[in-house]
């Protein structure tokens, strides 16, 4: 019984620790740029497939298999910085238009960066083989989890930390909340928000494909699976509240968690319990549970 | 109908591929007396985007392997071949091809089509159109009743359940006192159907068996955890899974992460679509796998098909799936069947004496033989087996292997699927 608990919670904060990651990008863009970047899914899968190619890399010369998630993590983040071009080369020519152009541009990006994988890795499945079972398995309460899942779980925990300490606690994060709170103040206080605003990009994609590196070893790569997680994303974001990391946080744990307990208990309801809880957020507290829309 | 630029633009596209590519070096053959020198133009349909890319991939690669070995050869009567290529998307879009295909580009037969939703809509349109059309994978079924009995221009895929019934039939033959079932597929027709076939099977053979969990994700989901909990805490005897793209893959690595398989035997109806992405290291062995159609390590296997499994490792350092097979034996059946009508017509046929031709004609294909059933639907052999690590590769193969044709795995002409399989006698 407990054991079953225990793969059921597990399962659930797996999944809750990869949408944190994806959702807290799509938060912090919003938060400052008021843009709902709808190619958030197209990063992670763009840092799934790098991160199978950095590892493929690394084991191909000679490094040792248990230390594969170095290269992993490093190439999730180095694709990350596509989001700096996609800012400065894109982006930053639609801030003054309507959300719709926004909308718009950030989808084209979905359509095309879907064909770019495809072009570059192929339209197979890849995967990193077996080096998922690397570190073997725990005993938590009777229940077998995955080692590799438990260091996902932990990461996304330091991630949200760190964001947390950076948020609150440098003078980057102040500039950040200050141009979220009130963009012509800042700006008139000296900020130059064309800095902000190319270096919150960068960093919102870098969550993403971060997020996607380190899913891999655990699932497998296809050219469509960002578009699937968008989905899930929006309801994290809906659930948490626009703009707000906490909520990015408390989301990606109600979505994961009530999906897992949902798939045990009831099938059927999987996909929809999810959205019975966006509809009751947005009839109940429309700004989401943290929606006071600070980054 | 009015001529977009964007039309105009896709019309120039195929037309400066097919004059780049549409002649690989083929040494003029002499057509036969009263047979047209110019090439003859075959339409493939192909999905090119999507979870099923590599499916389509694969149908294309088959083909294109045939087109080169018989274009070299002299063509088809001293014709050669040449392919025009379209893609398969969502039903309507695809039927504007197969239409564009036909009246603009003037193929002599469509080949291709794998999505069922798809192909249920292209079967009326080739009627209507009177041009042969032969499916690599998709059917005329809806759900696991057929649509079209008696087509005049459709030749359709084997029946979408054969798998399943296959997998049902071998169930109880390699895993004695299997009690509790539990199931997985995807969230649309083929994952429901294939589990209400496998159950009905097993049923007949295991009366008192007990289902005790389904679970349908959503076709592209990519994280089972939640759901291999579910089905830990079911504690079944058997899972059966009919997945068989990526999500096979992902499910058999996060099966092996708990061990989910040391406690319970597994069936994976059609998993061997991505058979070598199945690395030994979570993929144990005494699985049932099916390969579908072709098993391309087949040690009984042709000539042929050991030929193209190797010109295919050369060329894609990759091993072959099934759906080479369909697409190569549709492309073989068109050219058996125009020879053959010619034999007696003396001359190039008639698109209706290709269709009398190919109704069951047998023709040797990469897995062996297989031919047109007289009402239009393909019988071949069906390949599965329990896994192994004892081979050269990283990934598993399967020993022993089963051979089951569709002569007895399929639904005959007519019948209704469920009540053919309650009739069988066991």
């Amino acid at each position: 019984m407990t054991a079953n608990l225990v793969n059921v919670l597990m399962g659930g904060v797996f999944h809750a620790a990869i949408l944190f990651l994806v959702a807290a990008g799509l938060q912090l863009v919003f938060g400052v740029q008021k843009i709902f970047n709808l190619a958030c899914g197209s990063f992670y899968a763009l840092g799934a497939y790098t991160g199978i190619s950095a590892v493929a890399y690394f084991t191909g010369h000679g490094g040792p298999p248990i230390l594969f998630v170095v290269p992993l993590a490093a190439g999730g983040l180095a694709v990350g910085l596509v989001g700096l071009v996609v800012e400065r080369g894109l982006l930053r020519f639609v801030y003054d238009r309507d959300e719709t152009f926004q909308l718009l541009l950030t989808f084209a990006l979905v359509l095309m960066l879907e064909d770019v994988i495809r072009l570059i890795w192929g339209s197979a499945p890849a995967s990193t083989g077996g080096l998922y079972l690397a570190y073997g398995q725990a005993r938590l309460l009777g229940a077998t989890v995955p080692v590799y899942n438990l260091i996902v779980i932990a990461a996304s925990l330091s991630i949200a930390l760190g964001m947390g300490f950076l948020l609150t606690r440098t003078a980057f994060g102040r500039i950040i909340r200050a141009a979220a709170d009130n963009r012509e103040m800042a700006e008139a206080l000296g900020v130059d928000m064309r800095w902000v605003y190319a270096r919150v990009f960068t960093l919102g994609t870098m969550l993403g494909t971060l997020g996607g590196a380190l899913v891999i070893p655990a699932t497998a790569a296809m050219s469509e699976m960002g578009i699937e997680l968008i989905v899930e994303a929006f309801a994290v974001v809906v659930i948490g509240g626009l703009g707000s990391m906490r909520g990015a946080f408390l989301g990606a744990l109600v979505v994961g968690v009530l999906r897992s307990v949902a798939i045990s208990v009831y099938p059927e309801l999987e996909m929809l319990l999810i959205y019975l809880i966006v509809i009751a957020v947005l009839l109940w507290r429309p700004r989401g549970l943290f929606g006071a829309a600070t980054a | 109908m009015a001529t977009t630029r964007r039309d105009f633009l896709k019309v120039a596209g195929v037309a400066a591929t097919v004059g780049a590519v549409g002649f690989p070096a083929v040494a003029r053959g002499q057509a036969k007396p009263g047979v047209p020198s110019d090439p003859v133009k075959i339409g493939i349909l192909a999905i090119r985007a999507g979870i099923a890319a590599p499916v389509g991939q694969a149908g294309l690669r088959g083909t294109e392997w045939w087109v080169e070995r018989v274009n070299k050869a002299g063509g088809i009567l001293g014709r050669p071949v040449q392919l025009v290529v379209e893609e398969e998307s969502t039903p309507k879009d695809t039927v504007e091809r197969y239409r564009k295909l036909i009246l603009q580009d003037k193929v002599e037969v469509v080949i291709g089509g794998i999505s069922t939703g798809v192909t249920l809509a292209l079967g009326p349109v080739a009627e209507e159109m009177e041009v042969p059309w032969l499916s690599w994978d998709g059917t005329t079924q809806k759900g696991v009743e057929e649509t079209m009995p008696n087509p005049k221009w459709a030749f359709r895929s084997v029946d979408n359940e054969v798998e399943a019934i296959v997998a049902g039939q071998l169930t109880p033959k390699y895993f004695k006192g299997v009690k509790t079932v539990a199931g997985i597929g995807n969230d649309y027709s083929y994952g429901h159907d294939c589990w209400e076939t496998y159950q009905a099977v097993l049923k007949r053979y295991i009366p008192d068996v007990k289902f005790v969990l389904e679970l349908f994700p959503k076709l592209g989901v990519t994280d089972f955890t939640s759901h291999i909990a579910a089905i830990q805490q079911a504690k079944p005897d058997l899972l059966m899974c009919s997945f068989w793209s990526g999500d096979a893959t992902i499910i058999m690595k996060q099966a092996a992460a708990v061990g989910l398989f040391k406690s319970m035997k597994g069936v994976f109806t059609t998993a061997g679509g991505v058979h070598d992405s199945l690395k030994k290291e979570f993929t144990p062995e005494g699985l049932l796998l099916g390969y579908n159609t072709m098993y391309f390590d087949d040690p009984k296997g042709s000539p042929l098909l050991k030929q193209f499994v190797r010109d295919y490792k050369t060329k894609y350092d990759g091993y072959p799936p099934y759906e080479c097979d369909h697409a190569y034996f549709n492309i073989e059946s068109y050219k058996a069947a125009v020879e053959k009508a010619y034999a007696t017509a003396g001359k190039w046929p008639s698109k209706v004496e290709v269709v009398r031709a190919l109704e069951g004609i047998e023709v040797e294909s990469l897995s062996g033989k297989r031919s047109w059933r007289p009402d239009h639907v393909q019988m071949c052999n069906f390949y599965q087996g329990v896994t192994t690590h004892k081979n050269s590769y990283d990934f598993v193969t399967i020993n022993p292997i089963e051979v089951v044709s569709t002569k007895i795995a399929m639904k005959p002409a007519g019948s209704k699927l469920i009540e053919w399989i309650n009739s069988w006698k066991i």
